[in-house]
């Protein structure tokens, strides 16, 4: 079963097909990506949530131990990393990088989902339903960027393989549980941040004219 | 020499160093801290920190900090665009999505102090600056004014590119108001107000928010007075009052049209008492008979007897002592009036002498006592009589339900028979017929009232309280053996009861109608328990001669009309109601007033149901009125 949007992407699809065939109006892309935006920020938003919350209960010894954030697994994308390198690159490299950090992070969510019971949380409950949350957010995400790139040229397409090398379980004892998944969430958090970033300035640069969203 | 000059002036600057620094004491600069670092559009950012203690030197501030993936160590280069104890990155030195590890360190004359590293991203520490050019205008709207609000974001965000993406939340208040009203606006700039007060001074602030970040401070104030475009407040209440006023109106018509519906919800009339075919009217004219006529039952017995000689009214009187009258007066509270009537009525004709005459049954006068006393008992429990297996039943003497027919008899006389019957003694039979004869007789509201019987037969007045109507019921199929037993055992009852209780009077109770007065008097109850009657004085010659010191009343049995018939003697063959259980009569000698029960009959208290009394005179006082309900005790 196809999610909703992307049901709705295929749709756009087909009619971007028809209409390009009888010459009419593109499809409606800043409006695909006002709604992928908007479920980035969803996707982000929780992430955020997630990060906060178990990192109020990490001990101070587990700050000091954790990894550093150039440890996190996608950090060997290279990205924008301030506003005038990000407004240089191009839709399509964007829309790349977006849809190469999403995938990267398809199974290190799950991971998370699964672990989420096993974690020595008080809340672990909430987490885990937020983290099934994410998971769904992302996969539809995914699904949307990836009918969106079909417009958006050849290097849209590219995708960057970011593989995971941290394992199905997150450790075992409690204390490694606790600062792999803060770590990951960490990582998580930054890397969603990107994605809602990049896309944004791809709906604002789609967006000629609706000037009252930019 | 000038060497000499250069280290007197040290040691003069030193000198005066320490006397300047006199009694304070030095020390290493306390730790400082690193409060927040924040960014307006995430494109450059500004750390603060808190300096500790300067150990009474003067004491510098360093920030020094790395960057993620890399060792290499920075230094802040502005420490002034912040303010005070700040260090700011500009845009050259500021990276998004990198790690920044920051330290300041506090130096002083005799040491430094790091301070705990901070470890910050600039995507997260985003707090725009307020929005700007706050705009606020009156608007029209077919009449009715609205504020337009409109505003820019800060200067510094670039919301063009979609490199930052603001949201916006505006507040409002009266001038004179404590409380904001806040309206989230979203990513737009414009915002309309409405629903002002006429004449309002009116403030407003905005404040901006990036997508994942912090709020910003509230703008500036802007005022606006809104204009008075309610013509005259004064109109409102005017308005206001009239409408109320006519739905008042409305209302009140209503309830005028509707209010005999509504006296009829509110206040149901209360029922009077009705009695079927009584005809109040006549009544209340005076023709009291004619206003019972209609209740008379048509074809009542009496009229199928070809001589009304042969009936004799006549009363078998029981006189029922004060306290026992008191006492069913008490019991009976249904049947007040009746009984009131009744015990007020004199009963000097009422033949009441004949009970306590001398030719009372002197063999039972030791009885007499006991069975008096028994009797208050048993009147006492009288109330409390259970449902016997005899075919009728009763609660008390009160209830009316009488499943066959019924037998009037005295409550005070009689009482309900002791559920053991076994005793075969005589005095007990006696009081076990008593209560039987009293557990047979329901009738609660037909007791002892005055009827009003057709002509010729006695009138209330001549009714003393004391008056026992025998209502004979007619109901063959009713008969069983425990009836005759009853019947047996109401004999012997009614024996004692005419027995008891009966004063001595000798005035002769004179019936108007009968043609033979003859009244019987009981005068003993002979051993097989029956009632041994004679005739009373007035007639007691003619009878006399008939019969000596064997007088009785024989109860024939009932007829169809439930009439008691009873007979003289076995020679005398009168017309007389006959007692059901009749059939087990002893032929022989075992001559017994039989009582059977009669149809149930219903009535009020108050109104004694006309119906045609049969009495009977055979030797002494029956009670013979069948059809008769009088009011209970």
């Amino acid at each position: 079963m196809l999610a909703p949007e992307s049901k709705q992407l295929l749709l756009v699809l087909d009619a971007e097909v028809l209409c390009s065939a009888l010459m009419c109006k593109a499809v409606d892309i800043p409006d695909l990506l006002d709604r992928a935006s908007q479920r980035s920020d969803k996707l982000h938003s929780l992430s955020n949530m997630l990060a906060l919350e178990l990192e109020s209960d990490l001990p101070a010894i587990g700050r000091v131990t954790m990894p550093r954030p150039a440890m996190c697994h996608t950090s060997s994308l290279l990205t924008p990393n301030d506003k005038e390198q990000a407004l240089q690159v191009s839709e399509s490299t964007l829309m790349s990088l977006a849809r190469s950090l999403l995938k990267a992070w398809q199974y290190p969510v799950g991971v998370l989902s699964n672990s989420a019971n096993l974690l020595p949380h008080q809340s672990k409950a909430s987490i885990s339903n937020k983290l099934q949350e994410l998971q769904e957010h992302s996969r539809n995400l995914e699904d949307g960027l990836d009918v969106l790139s079909g417009k958006m040229g050849p290097t849209a397409q590219i995708l960057s393989t970011l593989p995971y090398r941290g394992g199905s379980d997150l450790g075992q004892d409690k204390m490694s549980k606790l600062i792999n998944f803060n770590f990951l969430l960490s990582c998580l958090r930054r890397d969603s941040h990107k994605i809602d970033s990049f896309l944004k300035v791809l709906r604002c640069r789609a967006a000629n004219m609706q000037p009252n969203l930019c | 020499m000038m060497k000499n000059d250069g280290g007197v002036r040290v040691f003069w600057l030193l000198l005066l160093f320490l006397l300047y620094t006199r009694g304070k004491s030095f020390s290493v600069p306390g730790k400082p801290t690193l409060t927040r670092c924040r960014s307006p559009e995430k494109e450059t950012f500004t750390c603060w920190w808190e300096p500790g203690s300067d150990g009474g030197l003067p004491t510098t501030y360093k920030l020094y900090y790395r960057k993620e993936g890399s060792e290499k160590e920075y230094q802040c280069t502005d420490y002034h665009t912040g303010g005070k104890n700040s260090c700011f990155f500009n845009k050259n030195d500021t990276s998004i999505w990198v790690n920044y590890n920051i330290t300041v360190v506090a130096t002083n004359a005799l040491g430094q102090a790091l301070s705990d590293p901070l470890n910050i991203d600039v995507y997260f520490i985003v707090e725009p600056n307020p929005p700007e050019n706050l705009n606020v205008t009156i608007q029209n709207d077919k009449g009715w004014p609205f504020l337009r609000a409109s505003w820019d974001p800060p200067t510094k965000a670039d919301t063009r590119s979609g490199w930052i993406t603001l949201i916006y939340e505006l507040r409002i208040k009266l001038e004179e108001e404590d409380e904001w009203e806040i309206h989230h606006v979203g990513q737009q700039k414009v915002f309309n107000i409405f629903g002002l007060q006429s004449g309002g001074t009116y403030v407003i602030q905005i404040r901006c928010k990036p997508d994942h970040g912090f709020w910003s401070e509230w703008s500036d104030d802007v005022q606006v007075v809104v204009p008075n475009y309610f013509p005259n407040k004064r109109s409102a209440w005017v308005l206001l009052m009239v409408f109320s006023g006519m739905v008042f109106l409305i209302l009140s018509w209503l309830l005028h049209l509707n209010s005999r519906n509504l006296k009829h919800c509110i206040l149901p009339p209360v029922p009077g008492p009705k009695i079927k075919g009584f005809d109040q009217k006549l009544h209340k004219s005076g023709k009291s008979v004619d206003a019972f006529k209609s209740l008379e039952v048509p074809d009542f017995p009496h009229h199928t007897f070809s001589k009304s000689e042969d009936f004799l009214v006549e009363y078998i009187e029981v006189y029922v002592p004060e306290e026992q009258e008191l006492m069913l007066e008490k019991s009976n509270n249904l049947h007040n009036g009746c009984l009131k009537s009744e015990s007020s009525v004199s009963d000097c004709d009422s033949g009441r002498g004949s009970c306590d005459s001398h030719t009372l049954l002197l063999d039972k006068s030791g009885h007499q006592t006991n069975t008096q006393d028994s009797q208050t008992d048993e009147q006492k429990h009288g109330e409390a009589l259970q449902g016997e297996n005899l075919a009728y039943t009763h609660q008390d003497m009160v209830s009316p339900d009488m499943s066959a027919g019924r037998v009037k008899t005295w409550p005070s006389v009689f009482s309900p028979l002791p559920q053991n019957r076994s005793t075969v003694d005589q005095t007990s039979s006696i009081e076990i017929a008593k209560q039987h004869c009293l557990s047979d007789s329901l009738l609660p509201s037909d007791f002892l009232t005055p009827y009003h019987s057709p002509p010729g037969h006695c009138t209330r007045e001549h009714l003393g309280s004391n008056y026992w109507e025998f209502d004979f019921g007619n109901k063959q199929p009713h008969l069983t053996q425990p009836q005759t037993e009853a019947c047996h055992q109401i004999q012997a009852h009614s024996e004692i009861n005419i027995n008891t209780g009966v004063k001595a009077e000798p005035a002769a109770h004179k019936f108007p109608t009968p043609r033979s007065n003859e009244y019987v008097e009981v005068q003993r109850i002979n051993e097989e328990d029956s009632v041994v009657l004679r005739p009373v004085a007035s007639n007691y010659d003619k009878l006399f001669e008939m019969q000596q010191g064997e007088d009785y009343s024989r109860v024939k049995g009932v007829d169809s009309d439930n009439v008691l018939l009873l007979l003289q003697k076995e020679a005398m063959e009168e017309e007389m109601n006959m007692c059901p259980c009749e059939q087990l009569t002893d032929t022989t000698g075992a001559h017994y007033t039989r009582f059977a029960r009669s149809p149930e009959k219903p009535t009020a208290c108050t109104h004694p149901t006309p119906q045609p009394l049969e009495e009977r005179v055979v030797n002494g006082y029956v009670d013979t009125a069948t059809m008769f309900t009088m009011p209970p005790y």
